[in-house]
């Protein structure tokens, strides 16, 4: 809003006042014209002057007679008072009184204008002080003369009326006038200039405040210390009595309203220097007085020890008044207070009376709480400064002292406090409740800007609480909770989240509770939204692993709380626990995936978490499918991983732990619906038999023959072409399973196949393997919710296998080991009709022979009577290949072959476990070792006799009830006894041998 | 005349002084006429001066009165006219100094700001009436009053009010003694020690054509004065001869300095100017000092009345003395203009020197001139003057015997009443002189006498 005259009319009218002047008036002459003045009575002529020309003789006074200096420009105060008075009244009459007296006066105006102008850029060092004091006491009359029209806006628009008086001439012309006063003077001496200014601006306080705006925004760099100057004296002589809240106390208004109106107006453009002069009065303040400091040589308030005590205060007050200041002001300021700063101020401040520190505390809090940015820093100033020093937790910055510790620290205090009214009160009594958010669109919330802006803090926070540093966790803690209270739900479910993501320990997770059992009160719905909001980041990938395995940890051990505290000790945990409990539950498919996760730490804590959270009460199929499936999966990872950690040498603790969990997993899987149980089962032996997994139980890859596979590069190529083969046939027939197909003992011509050394590496770890796999499978089979609620009587007693658990197993075991299923059916030809089948039953024995994992599965299966019907293919083309064998062996003792040995025994065992064979026929394996090939066989084909002349079917099984088992009565079967004839006889052969055992086979 | 203070308390600040000012007008010319010896105003009068018109709060309780500019103007016009009206001049002496004399009290700030004013006002408008009472004023008054007036008619003739300073030109025909002091306070204010006191060219200009035009005007002051005790020990010179000489011996160091600036600043036109203004004083000088034997001989005072005093050359030429070296130190490399400049000054120096002592202006031996100027460096001419014995002397006047301030007393016979003097004021022995003048009755250029200079009489 810069206003120019007109220049070259300016020039035009000083060069015909210089041509005209009156250079060669005469003594006399001037002294009629001075009579002229005083009286206002043309001296010649004797008639009264006219405004306009009484302004002119005035100004041809002052253009000859230096003493008439002060009278004329006493005189035209009135000329231009008169001016503004008509331009206030045409603007009042809204321009349609005639506007002749204004252009009158205005020309008259100009007039003056050029000539003072003339005269300070001729002689600035005399005319400069003189106009400039003459220029500011004018319009500073002016303007609280006329403050009170009606056009005047109120004093507080100082933008209206900067405007209203640029556009009047008058008092454009003075700041004009005073402007290049000020910008001669500056070089000199500009204190006094500017003294001068603020002296008539305290005069003609609020109405003059446009003045020192409108120079202040074209001298910015001098105003701003002096206004501050000013106001700080003004400030320090009302004394402390005008503190607090600022009131508007009637006629005297304290001169801060104008300092706060002025640099509020000069902020817009100036605020770097505004800053910089608040922040070096700070400075300043603080310093101890020297005498004779350089920098004061500029203002004189650094010098009494008075206005230097007063300056803290001081620069509150103008930081609560005014927004702007405050922000210009507060984000560095937190920089500025290092321990030195702090213990200056310290010493500054103990000589204040106590309520006066008072005041200034409350301001200080009501401040920081209004402070809408660098909340944080603030925060984590008044935290490092306020923790008390200690030897082991070093703060970032070394500690003050104890008196600026406990400052800071009644200063913390105070602003909780504060905080905690404004949060609570905020809607005046309305419910803060979750769902207050439809309410709160009716009723806007009043916004604290410092919990605003710490809303995107929160992570920083909880980190900053969770550290459990002496006090500062407490502060944080409860800072949080208004936090969560003020941000409603969703800050409260991300402050939760956050606790329960960063916790490390049961003393962190804790500080969650405590969270939470504040916010219940009000809050309902958060643990479930806390959950959502954990899953949520769990999808969109946000949380490292580390992370996430602390969170599903942290989830897990709060619901294992429950457990405990269920257990009798209560807490305030409980519903807490209960709540996460069932939120996750909720949640389970979510979690589900984490099993997998790459990192085994996550996918651990997940299998912990999985373990012991409540199942739902209802789930989607598909959920507990994919559920069981990764449940299954986890299972062999844990397990692989076991076997890795004890390879490795390290301890087995934490692997370990997660097979555990895993099996605790799957065994509450299963138990949870027939069809967990069914998948369950179904997958944990697809996946021993899955060569990817065939290793862990000592089982060797085997290809589709059931043979193990050599590694390539072990195995020469023989040149046997695929496509040569197919050529010379003409077709892609494929033969296998009839008694067209070629053995797998080899190309013909090409000798037999090498066979790949079996390597065992980890026998303990494949028996551990294989121990823990049945675990899980008995564990599934038995606890599985089919057979009931019946509780065992001796709990000691393991529960029995479930027929239908144990069905699954089997027929899930037939179909990986037999997968051809011509001849399937239950029942049993003649033994000859084995050479039907030959080559299905040596795959079946290969199959054995690579998985040694089989043997105990057939023996769970067996236990589960009656499923092990449904093993019967299986067990028939082993029986087959093992006849073969016995019959083709040519050793002398059947122990000569080991593994048929193995075979056969385990075999029969099962059979007998099964109630395939009654216990006569059940016992011989017993005898096995003892025999001939030849003798083995004997046996062996007695037992086939046997279940080919009583067939395996599941419906000779009956369930008795007082045991909980399926029992076959073989009393309703035909006689054993002609089976059991061959059986005597190799007694007989071999009785000195046997003898011990012939009551093994009394019937 | 103290009665009339109840009447004057309930009037407005104006009509109180301007009754006061009636008053003061009727009680001197009452007392003038009376013949009361010595007339003297009574300190109730001045008492009410100072509280009506120069508004001095009598009491602490006593609201202050202050005259706005406009009433003040209007009082000055007052006075102006008071002074014009009034045709007897011992009336407008004493009510001129009962009014501005320095009384030594607060009041004197406000009386030399009206002062000020009014001789301000009566320059621009002619008032001669109050010239000369200023010019009277300007005797009286301790120097540094004088110098504080002088400054305020140089601002606002020479520098606040471009286009006027013709108006303060008009002096020298309006009032010659009023010129003559103000020059002499000008030459005391003005020392060219510094930029602040140095002349502003115009006032340089104005000087230097009065005394073209007429050398006598700077002597009128003592030839028109009476040389009585009355004259105050700190007052100004009687001439300024020793100002302007100092002017134009300093003249070329301080005006080079000038110059340097001058040049830095890309304008160096005033330079010649003042150069040539100075040397055209200087001459000026020399030829008002060349008039001074016929002078003092006419009075009788040849050889007794040092117009130029010791000190004040001794002054000068430490100032001198040390200014050249300071010129040494700032350039180094001697330029030939500096070298130039500083023989110029000292030329000068001597020059006005031997002229003063030929003259009777200066009274002192070789012996204490060398003692004085033994710092200054080599120049001929004042080595010359230092030397060299002054033959013509003897043509003009039996020689005293010595020159030495001393010995300046022995010619004069009846000196016993103060035979101590000189020994209680060795440096100051004018101040015995006007006390040894007082016994010579007959002195034809005394006041009251028609003296043949003023050709405007």
């Amino acid at each position: 809003m810069s206003v120019v005259f007109d220049g070259s009319s300016l020039k035009a009218m000083q060069s015909s006042h210089s041509h005209t002047a009156p250079t060669a008036l005469s003594a006399q002459e001037l002294s009629q014209e001075i009579k002229s003045f005083i009286s206002g009575v043309d001296a010649v002529q004797g008639r009264k002057l006219s405004v306009r020309e009484h302004a002119r003789c005035a100004v041809r006074l002052l253009r000859s007679v230096p003493a008439c200096r002060g009278a004329v420009l006493e005189h035209l105060r009135g000329v231009y008072d008169e001016h503004v008075s008509a331009f206030l009244h045409n603007l009042e009459m809204e321009g349609n009184a005639s506007s002749g007296a204004t252009s009158n006066l205005e020309d008259i105006i100009q007039e003056v204008h050029g000539v003072l102008s003339e005269f300070i850029r001729l002689n600035p060092r005399a005319w400069a002080p003189l106009v400039s004091t003459w220029a500011v006491d004018l319009l500073g009359q002016l303007s609280s003369k006329h403050a009170g029209r009606r056009v005047a806006p109120h004093s507080s628009s100082l933008n209206e009326l900067l405007q209203l008086w640029m556009s009047c001439a008058a008092t454009r012309s003075l700041m004009e006038a005073y402007s290049q006063c000020l910008a001669a003077m500056l070089a000199w001496c500009p204190d006094a200039c500017v003294d001068a200014l603020l002296d008539t601006s305290v005069k003609h306080s609020p109405h003059f405040d446009w003045v020192v705006a409108h120079i202040g925004s074209a001298f910015p760099g001098t105003i701003i210390s002096r206004v501050l100057a000013c106001g700080l004296k003004d400030f320090c002589s009302h004394g402390a009595k005008d503190q607090g809240p600022p009131v508007e106390k009637g006629s005297r208004v304290p001169k801060i309203g104008s300092v706060v109106g002025i640099l509020g107006h000069l902020a817009a453009h100036h605020s770097d220097s505004i800053r910089k002069e608040l922040l070096r009065m700070f400075r300043e303040s603080l310093t101890p007085s020297t005498p004779l400091s350089p920098t004061s040589s500029s203002t004189s308030w650094e010098a009494s020890p008075q206005l230097r005590r007063a300056a803290v205060p001081f620069l509150l007050q103008l930081a609560a008044m005014s927004p702007n200041l405050f922000g210009a002001v507060s984000s560095e300021l937190v920089e500025l207070l290092r321990p030195p700063v702090l213990l200056q101020l310290q010493s500054l401040l103990q000589g204040l009376p106590r309520e006066e520190l008072d005041n200034m505390l409350g301001l200080a809090v009501h401040l920081v709480s209004q402070s809408p940015t660098g909340g944080a820093r603030v925060l984590r100033f008044l935290a490092d400064t306020a923790t008390p020093a200690s030897v082991i937790i070093s703060g970032p910055t070394p500690s003050p002292n104890e008196g600026v510790r406990e400052g800071c620290d009644r200063l913390l205090q105070m602003l909780l406090l504060h905080l905690h009214k404004l949060v609570f009160n905020r809607s005046d009594g309305a419910e803060v409740g979750p769902f207050s958010s439809a309410s709160s669109s009716s009723q806007p919330q009043r916004v604290i800007p410092f919990l605003e802006e710490l809303r995107s803090h929160v992570g920083q926070l909880c980190a900053e609480t969770l550290r459990l540093e002496r006090k500062r966790h407490l502060w944080l803690h409860q800072l949080l909770c208004l936090l969560s209270v003020y941000g409603g739900l969703s800050l409260a479910t991300e402050t939760l989240c956050q606790l329960l993501t960063q916790a490390r320990n049961p003393e962190e997770l804790a500080l969650a509770w405590q969270l939470h059992t504040t916010l219940s009160s009000c809050m309902a719905g958060l643990v479930p939204a806390a959950a959502a909001h954990c899953v949520a980041q769990i999808h969109t990938h946000t949380l490292a692993p580390r992370q996430l395995r602390q969170l599903l940890l942290n989830l897990a051990s709060a619901i294992q709380s429950q457990d405990e505290e269920r257990r009798g000790a209560a807490g305030a945990q409980s519903s807490m626990a209960v709540q996460i409990g069932s939120a996750v539950s909720g949640h389970l498919h979510d979690f589900g995936p984490l099993l997998l996760h790459g990192d085994p730490a996550v996918s651990h804590a997940a299998a912990r978490l999985l373990s012991c959270s409540p199942l739902p009460r209802t789930s989607s199929p598909a959920h507990l499918l994919l559920l069981s499936r990764a449940a299954v999966s986890h299972f062999f990872l844990a397990l692989q991983r076991r076997g890795e950690a004890r390879r490795a040498g390290r301890a087995v603790g934490q692997t370990g732990e997660a097979v555990s969990c895993s099996v605790l997993l799957l065994s509450r899987l299963a138990a949870y619906a027939p069809l967990t149980l069914k998948a369950i089962l179904q997958q944990l032996v697809e996946g021993a038999l899955h060569k990817g997994n065939a290793h862990l139980f000592g089982g060797q890859i085997a290809d589709m023959s059931g043979a193990p596979v050599t590694s390539p590069a072990v195995s020469p190529d023989l040149g046997a072409s695929l496509l040569d083969i197919n050529c010379r046939f003409g077709t892609t027939v494929n033969f296998s399973g009839s008694v067209w197909s070629v053995f797998h003992a080899g190309v013909i011509g090409k000798g037999l196949k090498a066979r790949a050394a079996p390597n065992l590496p980890d026998p303990p770890g494949v028996i551990q393997n294989i121990q823990t796999l049945l675990a899980v499978i008995v564990q599934c089979c038995s606890s599985s919710s089919l057979n009931g609620s019946q509780s065992p009587a001796d709990p000691d007693e393991p529960l029995p296998i479930n027929p239908e658990a144990a069905k699954v197993v089997a027929v899930t075991l037939v179909e990986n080991v037999c997968p051809d299923v011509a001849n399937g059916e239950l029942s049993w030809p003649p033994e000859e009709h084995a050479r039907t089948t030959v080559e299905r039953d040596i795959h079946i024995r290969r199959c054995f022979e690579a998985h040694p994992v089989l043997f105990p599965l057939l023996q769970v299966v067996a236990a589960g009577r009656p499923a092990l019907c449904y093993c019967s293919a299986v067990l028939r083309g082993l029986l087959a290949t093992l006849l073969s064998h016995w019959e083709g062996s040519r050793e002398a003792s059947s122990t000569d072959s080991p593994w048929h040995l193995q075979a056969s025994s385990l075999l029969v065992s099962c059979m007998g476990e099964g109630q395939l064979l009654p216990p006569v026929l059940a016992n011989v394996h017993e005898a096995f070792a003892h025999l001939t090939p030849f003798e083995v066989r004997l046996l062996l084909l007695a037992v086939w006799e046997y279940v080919r002349g009583n067939g395996p079917l599941p419906q000779k099984f009956v369930f008795s009830s007082d045991k909980g088992v399926f029992c076959r009565d073989f009393s309703r079967d035909g006689d054993v006894s002609r089976y059991v004839a061959p059986i005597h006889s190799v007694l007989h052969k071999n009785i000195d041998r046997l003898g011990h055992l012939c009551w093994r086979f009394q019937l | 005349m103290g009665d009339i203070r109840q009447s004057l308390l309930p009037r407005d600040v104006l009509s109180a002084a301007k009754e006061l000012l009636y008053h003061l007008d009727i009680y001197i010319c009452n007392m003038v006429q009376s013949g009361r010896q010595p007339p003297q105003v009574d300190s109730k009068t001045l008492d009410l001066i100072e509280e009506f018109i120069l508004h001095t709060p009598k009491d602490r309780n006593a609201p202050v009165r202050r005259m706005s500019a406009l009433q003040e103007l209007q009082l000055l016009e007052i006075m102006c006219s008071c002074f014009q009206e009034q045709s007897r001049e011992t009336v407008r002496q004493l009510m001129f100094s009962a009014l501005f004399n320095l009384q030594g009290n607060q009041a004197d700030e406000s009386r030399m700001a009206l002062l000020s004013k009014l001789v301000s006002m009566a320059v621009a408008v002619g008032r001669v009436p109050i010239l000369e009472c200023a010019a009277v004023w300007l005797q009286r008054t301790h120097r540094l009053y004088c110098v504080r007036l002088v400054q305020v008619l140089v601002d606002d003739y020479c520098s606040m009010v471009p286009g006027s300073g013709p108006t303060l030109q008009n002096i020298h025909s309006a009032s010659p003694r009023f010129c003559c002091q103000f020059i002499t306070a000008v030459t005391t204010l003005y020392d060219l020690t510094s930029d602040e006191l140095t002349p502003p060219l115009e006032l340089l200009q104005m000087i230097v054509s009065w005394i073209q035009d007429d050398p006598r005007l700077v002597l009128i002051t003592f030839l028109n004065s009476p040389l009585s005790g009355s004259q105050p020990i700190s007052a100004l010179d009687v001439t300024p001869l020793g100002g302007l000489i100092r002017w134009c011996v300093k003249a070329p160091l301080a005006y080079r300095r000038d110059r340097k600036q001058a040049v830095a600043n890309g304008s160096s036109d005033g330079e010649p100017d003042a150069a040539r203004l100075f040397s055209a004083l200087h001459l000026s000088v020399l030829q008002v000092l060349m008039l001074l034997p016929n002078i003092l001989n006419e009075k009788g005072l040849f050889g007794r009345l040092a117009l130029l005093q010791m000190e004040s050359v001794a002054a000068l030429t430490s100032d001198l003395s040390r200014l050249l070296d300071q010129a040494d130190k700032h350039t180094h490399a001697a330029t030939g203009d500096a070298h130039a400049a500083s023989q110029l000054a000292l030329d000068r120096l001597a020059q006005a020197l031997q002229v003063a002592m030929a003259s009777g202006a200066l009274l002192c031996s070789r012996e204490d001139l060398r003692a004085i100027c033994s710092r200054l460096p080599h120049n001929n001419l004042l080595q010359l003057v230092l030397s060299g014995p002054v033959m013509y002397y003897n043509n003009i006047h039996t020689p005293p015997l010595a020159y030495s301030p001393h010995a300046a007393h022995s010619p004069i016979p009846a000196h016993a009443a103060l035979p101590t003097l000189p020994a209680h004021t060795p440096h100051t022995p004018l101040s015995s002189i006007p006390a040894s003048h007082a016994q010579y009755p007959a002195q034809p250029f005394m006041t009251g006498m028609p003296f043949p200079f003023r050709p405007g009489h």
